[in-house]
């Protein structure tokens, strides 16, 4: 009965001969789920014009801040903590960006210290201005929801951070 | 998408030509959603993926190194988002997420339009059928399936770059995945 222990190990769904490789059967059903997936879930059209809106956060000139630590994926996570604040830092050539987002806000600060103007962004729009004070630091009263990135403008040119979700 | 086609477009894009990337948007939109939506994530949540992921891209638009593989680049940020915004903390709630299927009694979509037509209903519900097996089909199948069917189809590299899974496995896995969707249907037939 050995040989039977394949059978016994087969999933109950698979009730079909398993050796069975339709392919054309199985293409015409991926296209059937493709209609389908068209029908009952394609992409809202809002969304497919706010990606072609998109076009203008094109900007070679920028440099990106890259996203080196996210709290979300690189801490160990607080059990029964509520509301722990998201820590994210960004880094572009010397230039260091450490920004915390809570219930209340983001608050962050530019390193080396330094005077910079920020927008906030949420979208290809002109973002919330906000302005650093000597050290760098910076605070913004509404807190992130959804798309946003960060764009300073220093003494050395215009660095925006990479786009995540708040 | 055509690799060839996605290399050029993203060349004329970054050169400032915005019908080129229009015509990004349009081929690659249906990858990207289909990733998203193959994560289950709220509909506020995949909404929120969604544009994230294009804003990168128009950052990053220029400085992605190898643009042929830009449907790769975009599966990938996908998944990547769509784990993140899964893992924080916050999201932990769970929403009331509407089920796909109520849609259809909704009147919103140009497609509603289609479904209403009377002689279209034995389609109707022929799709509604599909739909629900496929729904109920287990995690790992549901995921590979709603991305596979993105339209264009995805190539493998896409799909493995969507789930992070291997290229070989991906043949063999889809499978497995649409004979139990059919034996699925099967049975839903004969009861």
């Amino acid at each position: 009965m050995d040989d039977m222990s394949d059978i016994n190990g087969e999933d109950p769904d698979d009730i079909e001969d398993p050796d069975d490789t339709d392919d054309l059967g199985f293409d015409l059903l991926e296209e059937e789920l493709r209609q389908a997936a068209g029908i009952l879930d394609p992409v809202p059209a809002e969304l497919r014009q706010i990606a072609v809106e998109a076009f203008a956060l094109h900007d070679l000139d920028a440099r990106i801040a890259e996203l080196t630590f996210d709290s979300v994926v690189d801490a160990i996570p607080v059990r029964g903590a509520v509301d722990v604040p998201r820590m994210l830092t960004f880094h572009a050539g010397g230039v260091t960006v450490d920004v915390e987002l809570t219930a209340q806000g983001l608050m962050g600060q530019v390193l080396p210290p330094q005077s910079a103007r920020i927008e906030v962004l949420r979208g290809p729009q002109a973002g919330a201005p906000l302005t650093t004070d000597d050290m760098g630091r910076f605070t913004y009263g509404e807190p992130p929801a959804g798309p946003f990135a960060l764009r300073l403008r220093t003494g050395e040119g215009v660095l925006v951070t990479d786009w995540l979700t708040a | 998408m055509d690799r060839a086609d996605v290399g050029a477009l993203v060349q004329s894009a970054v050169d400032g030509d915005a019908a080129a990337w229009k015509a990004l948007v349009e081929g690659l939109s249906p990858l990207v959603w289909s990733v998203v939506r193959a994560h289950r994530l709220s509909d506020a949540d995949a909404h929120e993926v969604y544009q994230t992921v294009w804003f990168r891209f128009a950052q990053h638009l220029g400085r992605i190194r190898e643009p042929e593989k830009t449907g790769s680049w975009l599966a990938s940020t996908a998944r990547h988002e769509c784990l993140k915004v899964l893992k924080s903390l916050r999201r932990l709630t769970p929403t009331d997420d509407p089920q796909v299927l109520d849609r259809i009694s909704e009147d919103r979509t140009p497609e509603q339009s289609f479904l209403d037509l009377e002689e279209a209903a034995a389609d109707r519900e022929r799709i509604r059928h599909l739909w629900q097996e496929f729904e109920e089909l287990g995690e790992r199948c549901r995921l590979l399936l709603r991305v596979l069917m993105a339209s264009p189809p995805p190539s493998y590299q896409e799909v493995s770059a969507a789930l992070g899974i291997a290229v070989g496995s991906i043949g063999p896995l889809r499978q497995r995945c649409l004979r139990r969707l059919r034996a699925r249907l099967e049975a839903r037939g004969a009861a």
